[in-house]
């Protein structure tokens, strides 16, 4: 199913990238969504079934296709918007949505690649595919954020793939001959230890550039920076979510072994990494998207914890990865409204939103009661759940340390975006030009509603597929 | 045999180290690529024509030809010649390549696990790890390139020292991947020589808080 899919998403991409023809650019977008859905449904019924040697359905990357293919409609959706009015050629439309739908296409590769060595090459895909997008408004800013974004990661994923390579040297010392996550998580109990030190540390180290966890974050928020807010949606969730399923496979192999404590005491001193850094940088930070891009990291930070602190904590990072995604991109569709107001994501020339936009300004304000972890937002259960994790696995330490820094965050945050929305109207405003559609907000009302329903009242199904994505770690 | 072709892997990292010229860091790959033919070729026991095939793919066409010419194109297109003012003088580099050298000699020798191979393991450390270095110390984005395909000839010959279990249609997607890579890394040289009217990484450094 999955290579017909790969096949199918191939050929319409190409088709829209070489005709470039106006109305099969509007219908063939629409047709691969279809696909992309149908594929999630498929994996969903065929669950812990093989599609080929390569691939396999298991539950998170059921979960992850889901997340990748709801919020793949309110990309393309947001996309559109961001295209008609940018008024680009047909041409540039085209090359768009075809890189979009390649990108999309490479994601999901990496969801469903059971081999490592698919996983990797997918992510490099990914790296790839989504530097021409964020190349796409060919400023200079784009330009530097490409360079960076492309080259750091080439090299992070280069020093990951040389951990790949000593896990299948240790992998080879046990008979094994292939790079078969499930086969190498049954005999990671007879694998070496050393090895399987380094190669994590490798993994974490390089794939952190795609996940925007520290050391190698800054590209990522580079990248968010200059994107598309569409495109900046998707880095910032579907994207970041390769990177943590890249280095998650990597953790259920090693938590399998007597290394497991070693390896999550890294994983908590990454994340509280991160979150001291999102605190530092967002106390220096002038633009709304970077704020965002920040924010990013202390979420991908509070997942790290998640992992780190094991038990409850494992369920609970899933659960915020989940609702991190949707938040986030509801945030920067929202931003790009914004944008359309005030023609800038300076934070000195953005203020008054909520007079000029009220739907929209709701909207701001439940992005950040979300966000920010207050309830209902379900990212209030997911945090509630890993600091939970901390006490309770004893690291009370790391758990004050974090809360304290995540205060910080909250005023600061809180501060700029209540200049955003209640401060008075820049004077010179051209008022009269302002013009969004109330409906455009619906996806956002969406997305956070999501949040908010799984939070309080996850349904069976959804809760059953996070126990089993993690029941190879208990 | 193959330990001829290690030292004069060596001794390539070493006269990378040494050049200033843009055009010899070309070279020194295309030559890197030859070489790393030579250690294929002459490490293994039996070869069939598949696995034959993909190494002269792999080693020859791609490292040795397709790269470098690409690379010579992006240099002429943004007519660089000369590499000034590396962060670290020459003769400094120098010492550092012998310092990695011995440094993953050492730590070779130290991992020694059955099923590595303690010579490949030296030298593909040093590389990977002067390749680092290269990076760092150099000024343009050419070098940083240079510096990429530097860690990526490492990777290659780890790949070796480890016994790699990866099929071959998997190594040859990773190939064609990689390659990939350095064709938009260098169409973004290209860019941004058009844009800065140079290619010193100094240009970008517009976006910070």
């Amino acid at each position: 199913m999955l290579m017909i899919f790969f096949a199918f998403s191939i050929i319409i991409s190409l088709l829209t990238f070489l005709l470039k023809h106006k109305t099969l650019t509007n219908i063939l977008p629409k047709l691969f969504l279809s696909a992309h859905i149908a594929v999630s449904f498929w994996a969903l019924f065929k669950i812990n079934q093989f599609d080929s040697i390569y691939y396999k359905f298991d539950a998170l990357s059921v979960l992850l296709s889901f997340v990748l293919s709801i919020l793949s409609v309110t990309t393309f959706y947001h996309s559109y918007l961001y295209l008609k009015r940018h008024k680009v050629s047909v041409e540039q439309e085209s090359n768009y949505y075809a890189a979009l739908m390649m990108l999309i296409t490479a994601m999901t590769s990496a969801y469903f690649a059971e081999n490592i060595a698919v996983l990797w090459i997918s992510v490099e895909a990914t790296t790839l595919l989504v530097s021409i997008l964020i190349f796409y408004e060919h400023t200079e800013e784009a330009l530097e954020a490409t360079w960076k974004y492309l080259f750091i990661c080439s090299v992070g994923i280069a020093f990951a793939f040389i951990g790949i390579l000593f896990l299948s040297m240790t992998a080879g010392n046990n008979g094994i001959t292939s790079l078969s996550s499930s086969k190498l998580i049954a005999v990671a109990p007879l694998m070496n230890p050393l090895w399987l030190k380094i190669t994590f540390l490798l993994v974490l180290t390089g794939f952190s550039a795609k996940m925007g966890l520290f050391p190698l974050h800054t590209v990522a928020v580079d990248a968010h920076t200059v994107a598309p807010p569409p495109i900046s949606a998707f880095i910032s969730t579907t994207l970041m979510n390769v990177g943590f399923l890249a280095i998650f496979r990597i953790f259920t192999i090693v938590a399998q072994t007597e290394i497991i404590h070693w390896v999550q005491n890294v994983l908590l001193i990454v994340g509280v990494l991160s979150i001291f850094m999102a605190t530092i940088q967002l106390q220096r930070v002038n633009h709304f998207k970077r704020m965002f891009a920040f924010s990013s990291l202390e979420h991908m930070g509070i997942v790290a914890l998640g992992l780190g602190a094991g038990g409850l904590g494992y369920y609970a990072a899933i659960l915020h990865l989940i609702f991190h995604a949707f938040t986030k991109a509801s945030l920067f569709y929202q931003i790009g409204q914004v944008y359309q107001f005030f023609k800038s994501y300076w934070i000195k020339d953005v203020s008054g939103y909520f007079k000029l936009n009220p739907i929209g300004g709701l909207s701001v304000l439940l992005c950040f009661v979300s966000i920010l972890a207050v309830p209902p937002s379900g990212l209030f259960v997911s945090e509630f759940l890993i600091f939970k994790a901390l006490f309770v696995n004893e690291h009370p330490i790391v758990a004050v340390v974090v809360l304290a820094l995540l205060s910080v965050i909250i005023y600061t945050i809180l501060k700029n975006i209540l200049h955003l929305l209640f401060d008075d109207v820049p004077t010179g405003l051209k008022v009269d030009a302002l013009k969004v559609n109330p409906y455009e907000t619906i996806s956002q009302f969406v997305l956070l509603s999501l949040v908010i329903y799984l939070g309080i009242n996850p349904p069976i199904f959804f809760t059953d597929l996070i126990n089993e994505a993690i029941s190879v770690l208990n | 045999m193959t330990y001829l072709f290690i030292i004069l892997y060596a001794i390539t990292l070493i006269y990378f180290a040494l050049s200033e010229r843009t055009k010899k860091f070309v070279w020194l790959l295309a030559i890197q690529g030859l070489i790393l033919f030579g250690v294929v070729f002459f490490s293994l026991n039996k070869i069939d024509i598949f696995d034959f095939i993909f190494i002269l793919l792999e080693t020859i066409v791609v490292k040795t030809l397709v790269v470098p010419w690409f690379l010579n194109k992006v240099r002429k297109h943004n007519q660089l010649k000369r590499e000034h003012e590396p962060y670290v003088p020459v003769f400094y580099s120098i010492i550092v390549v012998v310092i990695i050298l011995i440094i993953s000699f050492m730590l070779s020798n130290y991992l020694n696990d059955s099923q590595m191979h303690t010579q490949y393991f030296t030298i593909a450390f040093t590389s990977i790890i002067f390749g680092g270095y290269f990076i760092m110390i150099h000024k343009n984005l050419f070098s940083n390139v240079v510096g990429y395909l530097i860690i990526e000839n490492g990777i290659f010959l780890l790949s070796l020292a480890v016994g790699s279990i990866m099929p071959i249609m998997v190594n040859l997607a990773i190939l064609l991947d990689v390659f990939m890579g350095v064709l938009i890394l260098g169409l973004f040289i290209n860019r941004v020589g058009d844009t800065f009217k140079s290619v010193k990484t100094e240009h970008l450094s517009k976006l910070k808080d």
